[in-house]
Order: structure tokens, then C-alpha cells, then sequence
């Protein structure tokens, strides 16, 4: 009974800050707990819509579109073209981007592994930090000028500090038309993954460290890893 | 109750000193001697004088020098990246398809004074950074940053980083090639760190890639977000200096006084 | 720090400040002074350089050089360091200056010593002067990094009218053909995985050139291929890098 009374359940005994005549420990502690509580609420209220607003876009999927680069007939087998390519609609020239499209080359490139892989289309973006690499014919290379990033004929690292081959984008050939549809990255094997952002390699640990994005287009049906 | 003292009043307004064989009068013979100029009607209110004391007429320890105005001068150039960053918004439009660099060209070539401005707001960032990494290697070789004043140094470094992040989104704003190629290069280092990088560099272009809200979103981020960030941390980081006290040069000892009167008592 | 050495400090700190002056005006006049030189070096930049508009972003651009402002200079020349070990880019791009960030804010949780004075915190000095001085080199060397896209050296005082035609003619083929992905002729190019070519003629002649380029080890391509014309250039501009 001595312990009940040295713990008194009033705050006034207890020397609570702001004790007053008659407030109990328990009142305190539910006042407490509700101004904490509906404080928290209302913060959260406006907080949290407005966070989920901004991050939405991390979240949301980008649907794949296709658009028409030229007539088969235009492209080669052992050369590339820059095509201009629309990446993001109603942002004027901001919204471009430049894909290197040859046709597909047996003895290059191996067998075809679909019908997304009769066109090669190499997307501009480097992939050490996303400068604009250019396609050097004399070299048959691809030469970043940010940081000295080299890729052969496939795209392949053969310089610098890139830690993957360059991006590609899936492409279908349908009435004679060459069409380039989402981007994909690949690994040193040009086994396919979904696209990656630059920075990010893809062999051994890298695939774990780097996992797919939400905001990814889905890969087209049938097409093969 | 102390008071700060009034404002000067300009010679045409001051009392005239009184006249000899004239009346003296009773009571208060002007509203300054009645106490209720504007400064004591507020003070009155506000009881502000003896927080403006506590700021302004504190001491600092002697030996102070040069090296100890870069902090403030860092503060300065915050004021004025603030005031013409403002004045830059009135003439800006975060429009990607092209309305951000026409408004850029059309503050510099034909707003009054606009490239004026536009390169105030430019180099004074360049000076800010100078400015803010002197200030802390100031701090660093003064060991300024020890017992009591961990935490004003930890806010320092907030305040270094948000100044760089401030340098970087300021980049995208003009959209010039510069703009453009820094933006997506800073973006895509940040996708480089393990599980989150990718995340951070989606949520810093709104979208998988570059698209219509990445403009708008660094336009925010650096008007709104940041500065209101820094100005916060930096109303924490000014009460903590006041709070604890600016360092004295480690090579002063108390006591011992300046070189010139230790000399003396050495010649003694 | 223990408890005996924080009241030292506090003790010897109050005694310092009552010697002192107020802050204001004694303090706030030195801040000024600071804040007018400040704004006259800011008005002088800004009327002397203004604030010049690059031409409209590009995405589709394949020549511009991407540079940034040269307060990012040195986390620019960070990204180049790693380019011999590609797999650890993300090392460079994010692990440094994390751990950079990290090191300075926790400073005065791990740097506890009472001692104040520089010159006897010999690590601190060592350090500070370590992280001034590569900041300094990585701004240097990220600033004076030209464009893989043209060489900017001098051409040689000796060289008459018909050569020195010839020896811009080569200049424009390396810039065009790639080869300062690899070399570096002057500050353009990359230092690796090529040698470097500044001097390539004090040590190759130019029919040894000709046959390197024609049939070169891997993974350097060929550039037989090119149009005779430009492999003569390129050939003889190489061969007057001396």
C-alpha cells in the first residue's frame, strides 16, 4: 500500500510540468495521446496526399508506342543511320531523341532471336551518365564525349568507364516499314532486361543492385530475354 | 525593464533646448520623452528589445578577424540569390517545349535591366559556393566545430549540400544545351546508387525519362523547396551561433592579452 | 572530449568573451565591409560576363560536348577516374562522394580532441590539405579535359602554307574519326586504353603510322577503310606530333 501511495495518480504529487488541482496521470496521459494523435492526423491529411502526388510518376508505367522510322529499303546491314524518334509527345524538340538503326547482320549480331530483332535500333544515350554518344563510321564505333565511353559496331563496351552495351529499342518490320517501339537494356551477353537507367550494370550482382523499375514499358508479347 | 535606446531624431525635430527664465513645464514636453514613439509602442507589444539585445549587443570574444565575416557573407549572397532569384520567377515560365528558353532570351534581351539580374543570380551562386566552402574551411582549421558547437557544424553541412543542390537544379532552368546535358548527366548519377538510386533518378525526372514535368519539377524544387529548407536551417544554424557563441582564434588564451601589451610586460 | 575539459573550455570561453567587444557595431561593421565587397565582386561578374544562353536543348544533338559549371568540375573528373573498371562506376558516381558527405558531417563525433589549434592536429591539417589540394586537382584536370571532338594544339612554327593546310585537313579527320575516345593529342582525348600521341612521332615514323592504322592490334579498328585522300591527312598529321 506505501508503493500506491508514493505513486499517486494525481500530477500535482507527481510534479508534472503544468499540474493542476484534480488532473489525474490517466487524463494527462489521454490528453496526451490525443493531441499527438489528432495533430498527426491533420498534418498527415495534407502531407501525404501531396507526397503520393509527387512520387506518383516513379510508379506509374509508360506504355509502349511504335512509331515508323523509314522504308526497309533505306537501311543496310553493315551501316547505321540516325533516325530521329519521337520519346515523349507534346514536348516539342525537348521530347526527341536519336536511335542508330541498321538491319540485322548473321554474321555480326548471331541468329535472330524474334521477330522484334530484324532491325538493331541503338538508342543515343550513353550509358555511364546519358551524354549523346555519335556514331563514328570510320571507327565503326560509338565515342561518348563526356567520359570517353567506346562501344564497337553492337554497342559493346570496348572504353571507357560504361558499365553496360548501349540501349536498344525493340523494332518490328510490317509492311515494309521499319517500326521502333520501347526501350530495353542488355548485359555483355545481349541477353535483354527491361530498361535500365544509365550508371547501372547488369552483369553478375549488378542485375540484384539494379532491379527492374515500376515506370518501365512491358516488353513486347512473345519477345524473347 | 531594459529598452533599446530610440532612433536618432533629425536635428529640425529634436526639442529645442529650453530657453533661460523659460517655464519649465510639467510633465512630458514631447511624445519621445512620453514613451510612445513607434519603437515603444511595439516594444510595448512585442517585447521584442530584449531578444534584439541578446542578438545584437552580445559579446564577441576578442581577436575576432577577417576570416570570421564569411559566414555572413555567405549569408549575403542567400539574400541576394533570394531577392533577384524572386524578381527572375515574375519573367520565368517552366515550359520544356520551348516557353523556358524564349523567357530566358526575353529577360535578357528585352526585360530592363533583365540580364543584369539573370547574371547576378548566376555568379552570385558561383560566389555563394566560394563563399560557403571558405567559410567552412574557416571552421574546419579553427577547430570551430568542437565541443559546444557539434550541431551548428552538422547543419553547416546540410546547408553546403543544398547550396550544391541548389547550383544543380538552377541548372536545368535556362534549357540551353548546357542546361539540358548537365541536368540529364546529374540526374543519371543518382541512379547509380544500389535499390534507391533508380527510384531518386525517377522521381527527379517525374517519369521513366525526361519528359514535360521535369522542368516544373526542378523549377519547384529549386524555388520553393530548397530555399525554404535553407532559410529554415539557417534561422537554426544563426540561433545556435548566437546561442553558443562565435569561437575565439584557438591561439588566444584568456588572460593573456594582445601581442603588442605582452610584448610590453616581456620588455618589462 | 570528458566533462573536466568541457568546463575547461567553457570557463576559458566566457573569460574570452567578456574581453570582447558587442557585436553590433563592432562585428556587424567588419560584416559589411564584407557583404559591399562581396556584392562589387557579384555586379563586376555579372556586367563583365553577363549571363550568356547557350543554344536551345537538343536532345538529338551527336556533337555537343556536355560540360558542367565549374563548381562540378571535380565530381566530373571522379566519373573519368574509374573508366579502366567499368563494373564499378557506381563506385565513383555515388560511393566517393557519399562517403565524403558522410566523413563530414559525422567530424566532430569521430575528431574529439579538446585541441583547437591547427598546427597541433597534425591529421586534421594533413587531411584538410589532402581534400583541398585534390579538389583543387580534380577542378584543374576536369577544367583543362577538351572535347574528344577536336584537337586544339598548335600546329608546329615550321610548317609552310601548303602543309600547315594539310596538317588542319588531319586534325578535323581525328577529331571526326574517333580516335581521341582513346588517345590524348594535347588536353583532348582520354588517356587510355590508347597511348597517349602527344609525341607519337618522336618515336613511330610515319610509314610505321600508316601500317598501325591499317592493320592496328585490338581493340583498335581498322581505318583502312577511310578515303585515301583523308588517311594521307590523318597519316601526316600524325607524324609532325612531336
Amino acid at each position: 500500500m506505501t508503493w500506491r501511495k508514493t505513486r499517486s495518480e494525481y500530477t500535482a504529487d507527481r510534479d508534472r510540468p503544468g499540474a493542476f488541482e484534480g488532473e489525474t496521470i490517466t487524463r494527462r496521459r489521454f490528453m496526451s495521446g490525443a493531441a499527438t494523435a489528432t495533430g498527426a492526423l491533420a498534418a498527415a491529411a495534407f502531407t501525404l496526399p501531396a507526397l503520393g502526388f509527387a512520387v506518383a510518376p516513379v510508379f506509374a508505367p509508360t506504355s509502349d508506342t511504335w512509331q515508323e522510322v523509314g522504308p526497309v529499303s533505306r537501311f543496310t546491314d553493315s551501316e547505321y543511320l540516325p533516325e530521329v524518334i519521337t520519346l515523349e509527345p507534346g514536348l516539342g524538340e525537348a521530347g526527341l531523341a536519336i536511335a542508330y538503326i541498321r538491319l540485322h547482320n548473321l554474321a555480326i549480331d548471331g541468329p535472330i532471336k524474334d521477330r522484334y530483332d530484324r532491325a538493331i535500333a541503338i538508342s543515343s544515350r550513353c550509358v555511364h551518365v546519358g551524354c549523346p554518344v555519335r556514331y563514328v563510321a570510320a571507327a565503326r564505333s560509338f565515342v561518348c564525349p563526356c567520359h570517353g565511353g567506346v562501344y564497337d559496331f553492337r554497342g559493346v563496351r570496348t572504353g571507357g568507364p560504361p558499365p553496360r552495351p548501349l540501349d536498344r529499342f525493340y523494332t518490328l518490320i510490317r509492311d515494309e516499314q521499319v517500326l521502333v517501339g520501347p526501350r530495353y537494356s542488355v548485359n555483355d551477353e545481349l541477353r535483354r532486361f527491361s530498361p535500365r537507367d544509365p550508371g547501372e550494370p547488369l552483369d553478375g550482382i549488378g542485375q540484384f543492385l539494379y532491379p527492374a523499375q515500376p515506370s518501365s514499358p512491358p516488353a513486347p508479347p512473345g519477345a524473347k530475354s | 525593464m531594459p529598452r533599446i535606446p530610440a532612433p536618432p531624431l533629425p536635428k529640425a525635430l529634436q526639442p529645442r533646448p529650453k530657453r533661460p527664465g523659460q517655464d519649465v513645464e510639467a510633465g512630458a514636453a514631447t511624445p519621445v520623452e512620453a514613451g510612445i514613439t513607434v519603437v515603444d509602442w511595439l516594444d510595448e507589444r512585442t517585447a521584442l528589445s530584449p531578444g534584439i539585445r541578446w542578438l545584437m549587443w552580445r559579446k564577441v570574444p576578442r581577436g575576432i578577424n577577417w576570416a570570421y565575416t564569411l559566414g555572413s557573407a555567405t549569408l549575403f549572397a542567400f539574400l541576394n540569390q533570394a531577392v533577384t532569384g524572386v524578381f527572375l520567377a515574375m519573367y520565368y515560365r517552366p515550359d520544356a517545349a520551348g516557353g523556358a528558353y524564349e523567357s530566358i532570351r526575353n529577360i535578357n534581351d528585352n526585360v530592363f535591366l533583365g540580364q543584369f539580374v539573370h547574371g547576378m543570380h548566376k555568379w552570385g551562386a558561383s560566389v555563394m559556393i566560394i563563399l560557403i566552402f571558405l567559410h567552412m574551411g574557416r571552421v574546419f582549421f579553427y577547430g570551430a566545430y568542437k565541443y559546444p558547437r557539434e550541431l551548428t557544424w552538422v547543419i553547416g553541412v546540410v546547408l553546403v549540400i543544398l547550396t550544391l543542390a541548389m547550383g544543380f537544379t538552377g541548372y536545368l532552368l535556362p534549357f540551353d544545351q548546357r542546361a539540358y546535358w548537365a541536368s540529364v548527366v546529374g540526374i543519371n548519377i543518382n541512379a547509380g546508387g544500389p535499390f534507391v538510386g533508380p527510384f531518386l533518378s525517377n522521381f527527379l525526372f517525374g517519369g521513366a525519362d525526361f519528359n514535360a514535368t521535369t522542368l516544373s519539377r526542378f523549377y519547384a524544387i529549386h524555388m520553393l523547396v530548397i530555399p525554404g529548407a535553407m532559410a529554415a536551417l539557417i534561422g537554426a544554424h544563426l540561433y545556435l551561433v548566437t546561442k553558443l557563441g562565435i569561437t575565439a582564434p584557438p591561439w588566444l588564451k584568456p588572460g593573456a592579452d594582445d601581442t603588442d601589451h605582452a610584448l610590453a610586460e616581456a620588455e618589462v | 572530449m570528458n566533462q573536466a575539459q568541457k568546463e575547461a573550455y567553457l570557463r576559458e570561453y566566457s573569460i574570452l568573451k567578456n574581453e570582447g567587444k558587442p557585436f553590433f557595431p563592432y562585428a556587424v561593421a567588419k560584416d559589411g565591409a564584407m557583404a559591399c565587397i562581396v556584392m562589387v565582386v557579384i555586379i563586376f561578374l555579372s556586367l563583365l560576363f553577363g549571363a550568356e544562353l547557350g543554344p536551345k536543348a537538343d536532345p538529338t544533338t551527336t556533337t555537343y560536348v556536355p560540360r558542367p559549371d565549374w563548381y562540378f568540375f571535380f565530381l566530373f573528373e571522379v566519373l573519368r577516374v574509374m573508366r579502366n573498371v567499368p563494373k564499378f562506376t557506381p563506385m565513383a558516381t555515388i560511393g566517393v562522394p557519399t562517403i565524403c558527405m558522410i566523413l563530414l558531417f559525422l567530424l566532430p563525433f569521430y575528431d574529439r580532441s579538446p585541441e583547437r589549434r591547427i598546427e597541433r592536429r597534425p591529421i586534421a591539417l594533413a587531411a584538410g590539405i589532402t581534400t583541398i589540394a585534390a579538389m583543387a586537382y580534380l577542378t584543374y584536370s576536369g577544367a583543362h579535359t577538351g572535347s574528344p571532338n577536336s584537337v586544339e594544339i598548335k600546329p608546329p612554327a615550321t610548317l609552310s602554307a601548303a602543309q600547315l593546310q594539310v596538317w588542319h585537313a588531319g586534325a578535323d579527320v581525328v577529331g571526326e574519326s574517333g580516335c581521341l575516345a582513346c588517345h590524348v593529342i594535347g588536353e583532348n582525348g582520354n588517356n587510355g586504353p590508347g597511348p597517349a600521341l602527344t609525341n607519337i612521332a618522336n618515336t613511330v615514323p610515319a610509314a610505321q603510322i600508316a601500317s598501325t592504322l591499317r592493320n592496328p592490334t585490338p581493340p583498335m579498328p581498322s581505318f583502312k577503310d577511310l578515303p585515301a585522300d583523308k588517311f594521307n591527312d590523318l597519316v601526316y598529321f600524325l607524324s609532325t606530333l612531336q
